[in-house]
């Protein structure tokens, strides 16, 4: 079963040639950094938010501009940690179509390639390139909706977590 | 008449001045003569009987020779006739028999010709060198070919066959990619490719040589390759080419990394540098923020002891040393402090993000004038020739590969510098407030 499944991931690289490798590198990586930001959602986060908590409700004096600062501060740092990797999430997507335009570019380049040392007669040279040509554009505009999908997931979790958070840090 | 007639001349030839004594003589003489002439004609009309007689037997005997050889000659006729028809149906029959073998020789030259020129071009001739050649007498003789030629031409079809679905492992001397022989193991499969130490093989027909391709694929297929030269078992995966060996041809016509970057030209270069331009900034930037990262980190676990070798404690010295602990002063105080350390953090971005901005323009600039330079040598040459204009079409986009492969790591580091200066400002900003508050709030206790 895995077995016939890395088969067929290995037949798509090999139809797309190397940038579908590393289109499906960058996958990876994006799918880990999203699996890792959901489970510090589950797990991290509700441990450090309690200790912030305890941290405000043992303070005596929650109303002078240095409690604000203080609080403010406290917001901050949840806001740092809940948003640590999301940049490089929303840098992987952004970049997923652009890899497949470079592999596209690639294909359409090695079809030219194709068509001059053989001229137009050959024409199923010319479509395996082209359906190589086109296959890491497919790849990356999958990767780019899916991963866009995940990120604002992923964001409007880290808004509502943090307006959470400065909701229950009363400020008298 | 004739008798008359000599009867006339002799009368006039009587001498008339002859004696009358003479005349009874004469007379006598003249009845003598008549006498003896009459005889002589006698004899004459008696010869002349006998001849006609004889002429008219010789006739009657020759008619009816004449009638005996007409009669033979109608009956040879008749034989030669009915001969004649027995020839044209005997040419007839040996006709239609010769005709079928004619085609059939004719056959057998055509296939014997197709072979040939098969064997020729089969990667079986590497290993048995010489095929073509024992063909040669069958196809191109205009005689009937032998029974020994007829077994030869079957034979040779036959091995081919066979030849064609075996993987065999023989000894051979190869040409390297420069030319010169060595002797090796070469493993041929089917008719479609031959595999030895160096790599895949290319089959010159003309000398009935294997050499060395001269760019072998990379990756996969050269290693499957060479880890089937060394299989054990009866299986082994291995890449082949099924178009015998154009694929593999056309791969030693493609252009390498080096020369697919030469071919993008100026504005490929261009684009190299302004890359390798941003990767160093980016470098030195990482580098720097870094270390003032890890420095505002230390300082972070370390509130009560400010150190001036980063921003944070800086920013806390300041705050730390002003005179009054009026929040509104301590403000604007800290708010300056911070001002002051920002531009220092984001130093270099704008310009990694301009070069990242700028790396696909410039790519598309080379494809444009690419083609500009295409369609010039197609105005010049008609499209006759596609090689000419793909080959053009090509080098253009190389240029704006070169731009995405030099845009994408760059946006991508961009975006850390971005994401890593980004989070020590946003310290800086909202945090270093609450920092000192919480100093100040301990000191006084």
């Amino acid at each position: 079963m895995t077995m016939a499944w890395i088969e067929a991931v290995n037949d798509f690289i090999a139809q797309g040639g190397p940038v579908v490798k590393l289109i499906l590198v960058a996958a990876v990586l994006l799918w880990t950094l999203v699996t890792e930001r959901y489970l510090f959602f589950l797990w991290v986060y509700p441990r450090l938010r309690r200790q912030w908590l305890q941290r405000w409700n043992q303070r005596r004096d929650k109303h002078s501009w240095y409690a604000l600062k203080i609080r403010e501060r406290l917001i901050s740092e949840a806001r740092l940690q809940l948003r640590r990797t999301l940049p490089l999430i929303k840098i992987l997507v952004s970049l997923s179509p652009l890899l497949g335009l470079f592999g596209t570019v690639n294909g359409m380049i090695h079809m030219f390639d194709a068509l001059a040392v053989f001229g137009t007669g050959n024409a199923r040279a010319m479509a395996t390139h082209i359906s190589q040509a086109t296959l890491p554009t497919l790849a990356g505009m999958t990767q780019a909706i899916a991963g866009l999908y995940a990120s604002q997931r992923i964001e409007r979790r880290v808004e509502a977590a943090t307006r959470h958070l400065s909701d229950q840090l009363h400020f008298e | 008449m004739r008798i008359l007639t000599w009867l006339l001349a002799a009368c006039l030839l009587l001498p008339v001045s002859a004696a009358a004594a003479d005349l009874d003589q004469l007379l006598a003489e003249v009845k003598r003569q008549q006498i003896r002439l009459s005889q002589v004609d006698r004899q004459r009309e008696a010869r002349f009987l006998a001849e006609k007689q004889h002429r008219q037997q010789l006739l009657a005997e020759a008619k009816a020779r004449l009638k005996a050889l007409e009669k033979q000659a109608e009956a040879l006729k008749a034989e030669f006739e009915a001969n004649r028809q027995e020839l044209l149906k005997l040419e007839e029959k040996l006709q239609a028999s010769s005709g079928v073998l004619g085609e059939i020789v004719g056959t057998v030259r055509q296939v014997a010709g197709d072979l040939k020129a098969d064997l020729q071009q089969s990667l079986v001739s590497a290993q048995y060198p010489g095929r073509a050649a024992r063909l040669a007498p069958i196809a191109d003789s205009k005689r009937l070919p032998t029974l020994e030629q007829l077994h030869t031409l079957w034979t040779l079809m036959l091995e081919e066959m066979t030849e064609a679905g075996k993987v065999v492992r023989f000894q051979r001397e190869i040409l390297a990619s420069d030319g010169k022989p060595f002797e090796t193991d070469v493993v041929r499969i089917g008719v479609f490719n031959a595999i030895a130490a160096p790599g895949y093989l290319r089959y010159l027909p003309e000398t009935e040589q294997l050499m060395v391709l001269s760019r072998q694929p990379e990756g996969k297929p050269l290693r499957l390759a060479r880890d089937f030269l060394h299989a054990q078992g009866d299986r082994a995966p291995v890449a082949i080419d099924p178009t015998r060996g154009v694929f593999l041809e056309m791969l030693t016509h493609t252009p390498n990394a080096w020369e697919r970057i030469q071919q993008g030209g100026l504005i490929g270069y261009i684009i190299l540098a302004l890359g390798a331009i941003g990767l160093a900034i980016v470098a030195v930037r990482l580098a720097v923020l870094w270390g003032v990262g890890k420095r505002v980190e230390a300082q972070l676990a370390d509130v009560e002891q400010p150190r001036d070798d980063n921003p944070l404690g800086r920013i806390f010295l300041t705050a730390l040393g002003a005179k009054s602990t009026d929040p509104e002063t301590l403000e604007a105080l800290l708010d300056e402090a911070i001002l002051r350390e920002i531009p220092p953090l984001e130093r270099g971005q704008s310009l990694v993000k301009l070069l990242a901005a700028v790396a696909p323009l410039l790519g598309l600039l080379g494809t444009v004038t690419g083609m500009i330079q295409t369609f010039q040598a197609i105005s010049l040459f008609g499209t006759g020739d596609p090689k000419l204009m793909a080959g053009g079409i090509s080098q253009a986009l190389v240029t704006t590969m070169l731009g995405l492969s030099v845009a994408i790591p760059l946006l991508f580091l961009h975006a850390l510098l971005a994401s890593r200066s980004r989070t020590i400002v946003s310290i800086l900003e909202e945090q270093s407030a609450g920092l000192v508050s919480q100093i100040l709030e301990k000191r006084r206790g």
